[in-house]
């Protein structure tokens, strides 16, 4: 390793899991040494947040001294050592970028919310937008339907494929989608058909934020879902419906783009720092910057 | 704490004190008011912002008792005093006079804000007739022989009221221990924004804001204490240290204050704020106030001559923005939040000169808008993020 590089780490704490990435910035490219998701369930975020960092840095056989920026994001303010933090906009679209260097655009697809994100070349956000209150299309939603159809979210995906006449329900609002659900299974509608159902109403939600956002080439999902090949498919199905050019991938890191995310713009903020002379020692962030 | 009267200063906490300041706040039945007209047998007067001459208040035995609204309680009969494009300082105002919160107070003095607090103080005088209720008409020329004459009279007027109404006559010498009181705690003041201003994560905004509020229902003196024992509790905390935040001027927010909550989701947002306009009465002038001399025209002098810019005050078009600017520049500052109450009028309409001026400057600026009772911040901890999201990776760039 040169003199010259950063090492970094970037942690995504999210309302379900949190990930975990450690990056090496060379200033003429960047490397993902390793990187980490796991669900929170009943534990502390704090104690997740730990256990991860310390596997994660003995893995790559590293301490803490030798990170020169520990970045954080999402509810990343409960992690006390953290250097500095960023926005999820600011993370997901740089981790993107990092995953697929052609992608203008992302999609967050969160436990909670979702966002669709515009970005230039060099992952400054052009523009952005989010949905509302209600949970109905976040990940979360799908996994209070998985639980309801007695299916696994590593299922999900295989299964929705194999639909033939998928239900459409509700996009607008979870309840009501969670009653169409219920309805659907009394109706003796296959498993199958649900969940493609499900996935073509989220995909339909998704297209339209990218849309409203400005997205027109290609566009990385990010974000655990990202992985589930039936809500790929459907929302390139949707697209393809619209004759719409809009290109959808996925990364198999997608998981990890706001974790990557922070990690690189933490590097890139520790050479700014250095650049103007920015010390985090106490006393001395004050001396440079009045 | 022992009492809502009297602060613990003998505490070691910083988070005691701080929670018992915001404990003073919180009350709007002011138990702190009502126990020193016990001890004392003084009138206390109340005051909206920005500012008034506490220090004439004071002399005359009087404690000033600063209005900054209510927060969040429920506004029930408040409402119906203003229309719905009216911001909301004055009706929770309205709500705190009416539901007897504000029976302590001997009489209201309202200071020239803006057109509502104006008819406010019309208001309180058909509400509360049997009261002191004085419009302090602060002076837009800073000429002595205008503005000074003027605002001379004003105040000889309102000493006489506050005669009227019980206090003793004012005398010099007396005015003059005043003015020394109140010049000690706004060095107190200046040497907390100072710190905060070089060790922005030792003085959290939002504990410097609670402890500056305290000084408006406290005896002066006792808030001066509260200061000292908080800079040093601060400077004694050795878990706190500094973070890559953003350091930016918080603007806008000199009458009706934002929520606590507002003010914590921003420093949580990543912004160390460096600089602020809140509870303006206690940083009302640069430099101290002259002590020798006739005091009354010391205090007319510092008015005209001493204060900071500020919408309230008449500024020259091509000058609007200037000083804002140079604080930026002043206190290290790397943009500026433009927070301001909905439908405030002095705030919203020096706000396009003002981000003109910051924007020619190259500083980067964001605004949004509170009302003291707003309860979800979450779209202003988004805006301010990646405010200072932008601020930390593109700026300079």
């Amino acid at each position: 390793m040169s003199e010259h590089d950063k090492l970094a780490i970037g942690i995504d704490v999210g309302s379900a899991s949190i990930k975990v990435a450690l990056i090496r910035d060379t200033q003429a490219d960047v490397e993902l040494l390793v990187g980490r998701s796991e669900r929170t369930r009943r534990r502390e975020a704090t104690d997740v947040v730990a256990s991860l960092v310390e596997t994660l840095l003995s893995e790559a056989g590293l301490t803490r001294e030798d990170l020169a920026y520990v970045a954080t994001t999402g509810e990343g303010e409960i992690v006390d050592f953290r250097t500095g933090h960023f926005y999820g906009m600011t993370t997901h679209a740089r981790g993107a970028r990092f995953l697929d260097s052609e992608a203008d655009a992302c999609v967050d697809i969160g436990a909670l919310h979702t966002r669709a994100i515009l970005m230039d070349e060099r992952a400054k956000v052009l523009g952005y937008r989010m949905t509302s209150q209600c949970a109905s299309g976040s990940g979360q939603f799908l996994e209070n339907i998985s639980r309801y159809l007695g299916v696994t979210m590593a299922e999900i995906g295989p299964i929705s494929l194999q639909a033939d006449e998928p239900e459409r329900c509700s996009s607008i609002c979870a309840v009501l989608a969670e009653t169409d659900v219920i309805n659907m299974v009394s109706r003796g509608i296959s498993t199958a058909n649900i969940l493609k159902g499900i996935h073509l109403s989220m995909a339909g939600r998704y297209v339209k934020l990218l849309k409203a956002a400005g997205a027109t080439r290609v566009v990385l999902v990010t974000g655990g879902l990202a992985a589930d090949v039936g809500l790929m498919a459907a929302m390139r199905e949707t697209l393809a419906e619209a004759d719409d050019p809009l290109e959808v991938r996925s990364h198999e890191h997608s998981v990890l783009a706001g974790a990557i995310g922070a990690a690189i713009w933490g590097a890139f903020r520790a050479r700014k720092m250095e650049r103007l002379g920015i010390s985090l020692a106490p006393g001395a962030l004050s001396e440079a910057r009045t | 704490m022992s009492t809502l009267t009297e602060l613990d200063l003998a505490t070691t906490s910083i988070t005691t004190l701080v929670s018992d300041c915001e404990e003073l706040i919180r009350d709007t039945s002011m138990p702190s008011v009502r126990t020193w007209k016990e001890r004392t047998g003084g009138i206390a007067i109340g005051f909206m912002p920005t500012y008034i001459p506490r220090e004439l208040l004071h002399a005359q035995g009087v404690l000033p008792v600063g209005i900054m609204g209510a927060g969040d309680i429920e506004i029930i009969r408040g409402d119906a005093y203003y229309q719905s494009y009216i911001c909301h300082i004055p009706r929770s105002t309205v709500e705190l006079g009416l539901n007897g919160s504000l029976d302590c107070l001997d009489g209201m003095v309202f200071p020239a804000i803006c057109d509502v607090i104006r008819n406010l103080s019309g208001m309180w005088k058909m509400m509360f007739a049997d009261k002191l209720v004085h419009y302090l008409d602060l002076p837009q020329d800073f000429s002595a022989e205008i503005g000074g004459t003027f605002y001379r009279h004003d105040l000889e007027l309102l000493s006489q009221k506050l005669v009227d109404a019980g206090a003793r006559p004012l005398e010099a010498e007396a005015l003059r221990a005043s003015i020394r009181a109140y010049n000690e705690n706004s060095r107190a003041v200046r040497a907390l924004y100072d710190l905060r201003r070089r060790e922005p994560w030792r003085v959290p905004t939002a504990e410097l804001y609670v402890a500056l509020r305290a000084g408006l229902v406290l005896p002066v003196e006792s808030h001066t204490a509260l200061l000292e024992r908080f800079s040093a509790l601060v400077q004694a905390q050795t878990d706190r240290v500094p973070v890559d935040q953003a350091r930016v001027i918080l603007t806008g927010s000199f009458c009706e204050q934002p929520p606590l909550g507002l003010i914590k989701t921003l420093e949580r947002s990543g912004c160390y704020i460096v600089d602020d306009d809140f509870v303006q009465v206690s940083r009302w002038f640069r430099g101290d106030i002259s002590e020798t001399g006739d005091p009354l025209d010391a205090l007319v002098g510092a008015f005209l001559n001493d204060a900071p810019a500020c919408p309230t005050r008449y500024i020259d078009d091509g000058e609007k923005g200037r000083e804002l600017v140079d604080r930026v520049g002043a206190c290290g500052a790397e943009g500026v939040l433009f927070c301001a109450p909905s439908f405030c009028d002095p705030a919203l309409l020096d706000q396009p000169m003002d981000t003109a001026a910051v924007t020619r400057a190259g500083i980067p600026w964001t605004a949004f808008k509170y009302s003291e009772d707003t309860g979800q911040f979450q779209v202003i901890r988004e805006q301010a993020g990646t405010f200072a999201d932008s601020i930390k990776l593109w700026s300079g760039t």
